[in-house]
């Protein structure tokens, strides 16, 4: 048995999960990154991708993200999300059209313009949606 | 005097306004409980990314302050409600609206408004303040994260760019359903918070510097819907109590009728009497 740590995904509209994991594996923005037991303070943000919770004895959770803050102090984790989905409730196919979209969007787009990077995370948010299954790495 | 039949129609529409008030009384409680879940559920995520962000803000003060030479400007972002029916509680903000402005251009500064909620784009419509943008209709729920989320992108747009040096948020505090206030929050420029004593030392990657962007978007955001689920709590509260009071007048009134239609009647039976007997009195004679 592994060890575990406390961990909280919280959202403006509630506390999604609040519970002790064995790891959490997330996307930042200089790509995926791994929280075990006892690591060190920590704070990065978190890029449009999915963030998995290995709850131990085989069991996982998941959850797409859009965007959002991670933070490890003493030991606990906590991760901010503006809006949180459930990998199951997400409409990958529509998803491909939102990223073939976005990238249409962006490709017109200097990188100046004002609303690029904005566009730059659409066009992220849209590419995990739609593939969101092969995004997840929990064992099914 | 009116006449019986007036009453009578009189009772009857003073009842059927005092059931619409009631009904509307018992919606609004069931949504002030409903938005006083959401600002609970809220509380949380607040707490949290205060904590991140004052740990990351303070490294980088630098970073927060208006870019040079922005427009003495302050942009004013009211939350009102998109129906009446709720006692004060656009007027009151709109006054405070109105103060703030004021008080702005006192400080050398052009106000610029933006306005959530119809009762309150309205009222600045016929006083022909030109508005900076608007979004009603926002039934069926004010406080929604894709609000926040657009109102703070434009926030935060504004400031950046230069158009704006302030930036700050009008709403009702909710403190019960009998008591609300109007306050206005300066959202932008963020205060450096103060470096606590035994802070925590944290890793930061990228860089503080990096992330500051994502933390202010996060910050503003959580403002911004703080302020709508506040807002939407004192609205239901307002108009729970607004129409309490409301069917409570309807009930004096209809005693009130019902007294009077008592003696119309009575005041009728005595009269058509009076004149039975004066006829049976003139025929005897």
């Amino acid at each position: 048995m592994a060890e575990t740590f406390n961990f909280r995904l919280i959202t403006p509209t509630g506390v999604l999960f609040d519970g002790a994991v064995e790891q959490v594996t997330a996307v930042g923005p200089l790509g995926e990154f791994g929280v075990l037991a006892m690591h060190a303070n920590f704070i990065t943000s978190i890029a449009p991708g999915v963030i998995t919770l290995k709850l131990g004895e085989g069991n996982f959770n998941e959850f797409l993200l859009a965007s959002g803050l991670a933070e490890v102090k003493d030991g606990a984790m906590t991760a901010l999300a503006a809006e949180a989905e459930a990998p199951g409730a997400v409409d990958s196919a529509g998803a491909v059209a939102q990223a073939t979209a976005a990238e249409q969007r962006l490709a017109t787009m200097s990188m100046f313009d004002p609303e690029y990077e904005e566009a730059a995370h659409a066009l992220a948010l849209a590419r995990a949606r739609a593939q969101i299954e092969q995004l997840r790495r929990a064992p099914r | 005097m009116a006449t019986l039949k007036a009453i009578r129609r009189r009772i009857a529409s003073v009842k059927s306004t005092q059931q619409t008030t009631r009904a509307m009384k018992l919606v609004a409680a069931s949504r002030l409980r409903r938005a006083q879940e959401a600002l609970f559920n809220a509380r949380p995520y607040h707490e949290a990314l205060t904590r991140v962000s004052d740990s990351l803000l303070a490294s980088a003060p630098e970073a927060l302050g208006a870019p040079e030479g922005a427009e003495r400007a302050r942009l004013l972002v009211v939350v009102t409600s998109d129906r009446g029916l709720c006692g004060g509680y656009n007027a009151n903000l709109i006054r405070l609206a109105e103060e703030t402005m004021a008080a702005a251009r006192s400080e050398g500064l052009t106000p610029r408004l933006f306005v959530i909620g119809r009762k309150g784009a309205e009222h600045f419509k016929r006083a022909k303040t030109p508005l900076e943008g608007e979004r009603v209709n926002n039934a069926p729920r004010l406080a929604t994260v894709g609000l926040a989320r657009d109102v703070a992108a434009r926030m935060l747009h504004e400031f950046r760019a230069g158009a704006v040096c302030e930036a700050g948020v009008i709403y009702s505090s909710f403190h019960s359903a009998l008591s609300q206030r109007p306050v206005f929050d300066k959202l932008l420029p963020v205060k450096p918070p103060e470096a606590a004593a035994g802070a925590a030392d944290y890793l930061i990657e990228p860089s503080a510097a990096e992330l500051i962007p994502t933390v202010l978007r996060s910050y503003v955001e959580a403002a911004i819907f703080h302020a709508l689920l506040e807002g939407e709590a004192s609205e239901h509260g307002a108009r729970m109590t607004a129409m309490d009071s409301a069917t409570n007048n309807a009930v004096e009134m209809i005693a009130r009728l019902t007294l009077e239609m008592n003696r119309a009647r009575q005041a009728q039976i005595t009269r058509e009497l009076m004149d039975i007997v004066g006829g049976a009195e003139a025929l005897r004679g």
